[in-house]
């Protein structure tokens, strides 16, 4: 039975759940906009690296370097978008 | 067909490494179109006209419940991808069953959370806000639904066929696609229902 749950996904699943929790405080305590984004972004990316390395196996094979690159090129095409919708229609710039 | 072994079994031949690669780059073009659903989002959120914002309508239990549900379910199907590297297709499917019951309870959630919405007076029709909204959240709950049938697809190919080169990298391949999910639910948690309640 305890082959079934390797301590590496099992700390994984735990890590999940701490910065989940993190990510609550911007909801419970008070705090300024700026301070509650930086939290939400840190306990994010986080998050997503950990699903990513741990949970998805993304650098365990010798595919890693294409699996990595493609990733990297969808998130900065995100990026752009996202970064560049804001300027132009939300901050006004 | 070479098989490989000294690779887990979903890496042991060439297609199954193509397959694999493939769907990453599927993968990278949806972290694409989800991106275009953020910026959208973040450029409608405050364009409310006569319906409700955000603040008012979003609710920390359900969209909790949510979240805790679809990071459990990425845990158990990471231990269905672990037993089925042990060889182990009872456990594998124990776990990928488990993985597919906690989806359909987040769609559960998800659809009352989306009936709570028109009852309160936010359909999809209400603002600028209000559709964006529905339609991010509308464009990841098609995807978990269509991850509930794809995954009951391949329990039963596992059940019929056992564990090959083929069934395994399918079932690798999907237990990217729901690890995937949950990744993109926690933008949605983080940047639509938290910085919304904030």
């Amino acid at each position: 039975m305890k082959e079934l749950f390797p301590a590496k996904q099992v700390l994984g699943f735990a890590f999940s759940l701490v910065l989940t929790v993190i990510a609550l405080a911007v909801y419970f305590l008070d705090m300024s906009f700026q301070t509650g984004m930086t939290i939400l972004l840190v306990t994010a990316f986080v998050q997503a690296g950990v699903q990513l390395t741990v949970f998805m196996h993304a650098g365990e094979t010798d595919d890693k370097g294409a699996i990595y690159l493609n990733v990297y090129y969808g998130l900065i095409i995100a990026l752009v978008t996202i970064f560049g919708t804001l300027l132009a229609m939300v901050w006004d710039m | 067909m070479k098989i490989d072994h000294s690779l887990p079994l979903e890496y042991s031949t060439d297609q199954n490494q193509y397959n694999i690669l493939g769907f990453w780059i599927f993968l990278g073009a949806e972290i694409m179109l989800f991106a275009t659903l953020f910026a959208t989002y973040f450029t409608l959120a405050n364009r409310t006209g006569s319906g409700p914002s955000g603040a008012e309508i979003f609710e920390i239990t359900p969209v909790l419940i949510e979240t805790l549900l679809l990071l459990t379910s990425s845990f158990t199907i990471g231990l269905g991808i672990h037993a089925m590297r042990l060889g182990n297709k009872k456990a594998m499917l124990s776990f990928f069953s488990i993985t597919l019951l906690l989806g359909l309870a987040f769609l559960g959630v998800e659809i009352y959370e989306f009936i709570h919405y028109v009852h309160v007076g936010a359909g999809i029709q209400t603002s600028a806000f209000t559709s964006i909204l529905l339609t991010t959240l509308g464009t990841h709950g098609a995807h978990v639904t269509l991850g509930l049938f794809w995954g009951l697809f391949i329990i039963l190919q596992v059940k019929k066929r056992g564990l090959t080169p083929q069934t395994a990298n399918k079932s690798f391949i999907f237990s990217l696609y729901w690890h995937f999910l949950d990744v993109v639910w926690i933008f949605i948690f983080s940047f639509i229902y938290l910085k919304g309640m904030m």
